[in-house]
């Protein structure tokens, strides 16, 4: 009798409780229905603010759009170099904000060539604080690695703040969105505008590299540390994101150290065995000519790397160098 | 039953919760024991320190008189771009699992650091191939047993264990850094010991001949070897030749006709990349194709399941030398016909 008692209570709690279930699955799948997104986020959906990087080249001069100076010491070698062009004079006026952009890529230190060298950005600062009267200078990048480590490793954070340079280091309101106008690749995409934004000069700085996938890490390649959010992907095409980034960038100056050059195991090298001594620096007006004569210091011709051919098609720069007569001198 | 009082019943309830508390805790000492034999105790092979405890975290290799300066990081293949960029194609191609990463710094002078780089690269033919194909030229060599693959540059030092490729990177050229590295290294080569995996694959390695061998110049190429695709698993190893140093390859194929059939689509990539054969009769009787490419000797053959040769040798004797002395190996090692 007890146990009949206990089944048929079993049997009643056991479909009451059924039912609740039921109706607790009914409901949250109702819910989940009605909330349920089978669309996904849609790719073209436009931010509410686009930017453009504003435009930071000058007025071509005749004769003095690229030099070229032999030395073994890089910070003599910057200062003779950008004198050929007419002097810091020409490239920074008193009162304007100049932003430096070294290769600040990877946390490594200075000795392995993977990022521009600390001495060589912090005599720049000092050129366009001192001779130029700069208001103010900032140096910044958006590295690979982690950013505080990247500055503080390579020994660039300490030489410009001592130079009297600001370190401006990615935030995530530092990044905005842009469109290449005529770009494949750079749609909506977001970019490190905030250091830009509002200031009069930009100076490209970068080593001179051999890398894996794209051939050759130099000015071009340089404004990767530019780009925002999964950048990676673009390295299934590295050559139009070089072109592309060579279009939306349109810098003051370029400056390349090819002073050491790392030749093998590019981009991050790791050993000094990967360098080898060419004791040259090149300024430049004209990124793309830059480049071209900077890859013949890795043992490379401009059509080894396609993305010269291509940002020169899209009207970013010559490969002739020699065209625009580059200014040698040598420094001893 | 039913009219068991309330006490009684959570008493029932407290010792059936005992009782599967004890029996879970029994399983997991179980469990746990288990996962630690130690098979020599029972007269088998000993057990290899698992390497989980070894090189999830890279603290615990920390060299006496430095310090951590980071802690450990680790990427996978979907994140390995964030450590090295652009070469990480380099690693995902062959293989790579995960990387390790950790900074120490010498604990009187902070500017002495280094990092340490464990890659993961699931075997050791990966590892030893994303290692030789960086290896610096004019390197040397440290006297050790184990790691056997190893090199030091000026600031750093570079080895191959088991299926970890490991980088050691100074921050300058220095003898304490240099000494923290040696330990690291031995750290790791003792934790584990060398398996089966590396056994087999150094012997694959022995059929290169020693003869005129360039020390520590052989280089596995898992793709791609030379430009031509179908070239895969192919090691190479330079042999001197007077002042020359001439190139030789060997890939071991999965049978005879796999192996001839790859010998004659490179000798056809060769001539498609504008190589013109040679008609001079070889010297020893290779059995294989010479072709000039730009001034250059290159030479493949098949012999039983190897595709072998010999590439850009700046001599045509040379060529033959090497090529002859390949032959010799190869054909000691295979009973196979040649073609």
């Amino acid at each position: 009798m007890n146990k009949q008692a206990g089944n048929k209570y079993r049997r009643r709690d056991f479909l009451g409780r059924v039912a609740k279930a039921g109706i607790s699955v009914a409901a949250a799948g109702t819910v989940s229905y009605l909330l349920y997104d089978g669309t996904g986020p849609k790719p073209g959906t436009e931010p509410a603010e686009l930017v453009t990087l504003p435009y930071f080249s000058l007025p071509h001069r005749a004769g003095q759009t690229i030099s070229i100076v032999e030395g073994a010491n890089r910070v003599k070698n910057v200062n003779k170099a950008i004198e050929l062009l007419g002097g810091i004079e020409r490239f920074v006026k008193p009162g304007e904000t100049v932003v430096i952009k070294p290769n600040v890529a990877f946390a490594s230190p200075p000795i392995l060539g993977a990022t521009t060298r600390p001495e060589l950005v912090a005599e720049v600062v000092r050129l366009c604080l001192t001779r130029g009267g700069a208001k103010k200078v900032i140096v910044t990048d958006n590295p690979i690695n982690d950013p505080a480590s990247c500055f503080t490793l390579s020994g660039i954070a300490k030489a410009v703040s001592q130079a009297g340079a600001k370190v401006v280091l990615p935030r995530a309101r530092s990044f905005k969105h842009t469109t290449l106008a005529g770009g494949k690749l750079i749609k909506n995409w977001p970019i490190f505008y905030g250091p830009l934004k509002n200031v009069d000069k930009l100076i490209g700085i970068a080593p001179i590299k051999n890398h894996h996938r794209a051939g050759a890490s130099m000015a071009m390649k340089n404004w990767y540390g530019l780009l925002g959010g999964r950048r990676n992907i673009f390295h299934q095409d590295i050559n139009t994101i070089i072109t592309e980034l060579a279009m939306m960038v349109k810098p003051t100056l370029v400056i390349l150290d090819g002073t050491e050059v790392m030749m093998t195991n590019g981009p991050t090298g790791g050993s000094v065995s990967d360098l080898r001594r060419a004791d040259t620096l090149i300024a430049s007006c004209d990124q793309v000519a830059a480049d071209s004569f900077a890859c013949t210091l890795l043992d490379l011709k401009p059509s080894d790397l396609p993305y010269l051919a291509k940002a020169e098609k899209a009207g970013v720069g010559t490969t002739n160098y020699e065209s625009l007569k580059p200014i040698i001198a040598a420094v001893s | 039953m039913s009219s068991m009082p309330g006490r009684a019943k959570r008493l029932e309830s407290a010792v059936s919760v005992c009782l599967l508390a004890v029996l879970f805790l029994i399983g997991l000492g179980v469990l746990i024991k288990q996962s630690r034999v130690d098979m020599s105790r029972f007269g088998m092979e000993a057990a290899a320190v698992p390497e989980s405890e070894i090189l999830a975290d890279l603290g615990p290799l920390t060299p006496a008189g430095f310090l951590t300066l980071s802690k450990t990081e680790i990427y996978d293949a979907a994140n390995l771009y964030e450590k090295i960029n652009g070469k990480a194609a380099l690693y995902l191609d062959s293989g790579f699992k995960k990387l390790l990463t950790q900074r120490f710094a010498n604990k009187n002078d902070s500017n002495l650091w280094m990092e340490l780089f464990v890659y993961d690269m699931d075997n050791i033919a990966n590892a030893f191939s994303a290692y030789s194909t960086q290896k610096r030229p004019d390197v040397e060599t440290l006297s050790f047993a184990y790691p056997r693959f190893h090199y030091r540059t000026g600031n750093g030092l570079y080895f191959v264990h088991g299926k970890y490729y490991v980088e050691e990177v100074g921050s300058s050229k220095s003898t304490k850094l240099l000494r923290a590295m040696v330990e690291i290294a031995q750290k790791i080569s003792s934790a584990l010991a060398p398996d089966d995996d590396t056994r087999t694959f150094e012997a694959k390695m022995t059929l290169l001949p020693k003869e005129n061998i360039v020390p520590g110049s052989i280089k596995l190429y898992l793709a791609s070897t030379f430009g031509y695709e179908g070239l895969t698993d192919t090691f190479t190893a330079k042999y001197r030749c007077g002042d020359e140093a001439v190139t030789a390859f060997l890939s071991r194929r999965a049978n005879a006709k796999e192996a001839r059939t790859i010998a004659e689509s490179y000798y056809q990539f060769l001539i498609d990349c504008g190589g013109v054969e040679k008609t001079v009769p070889l010297a020893g009787k290779l059995p294989g194709r010479v072709i000039d490419v730009y001034g250059t000797t290159e030479i493949v053959f098949a012999i039983g399941p190897f595709v072998a040769g010999v590439h850009e040798a700046e001599s045509y004797e040379c060529a033959i030398e090497v090529a002859s002395l390949l032959l010799r190996k190869l054909v000691d090692e295979s009973t196979a016909v040649i073609k």
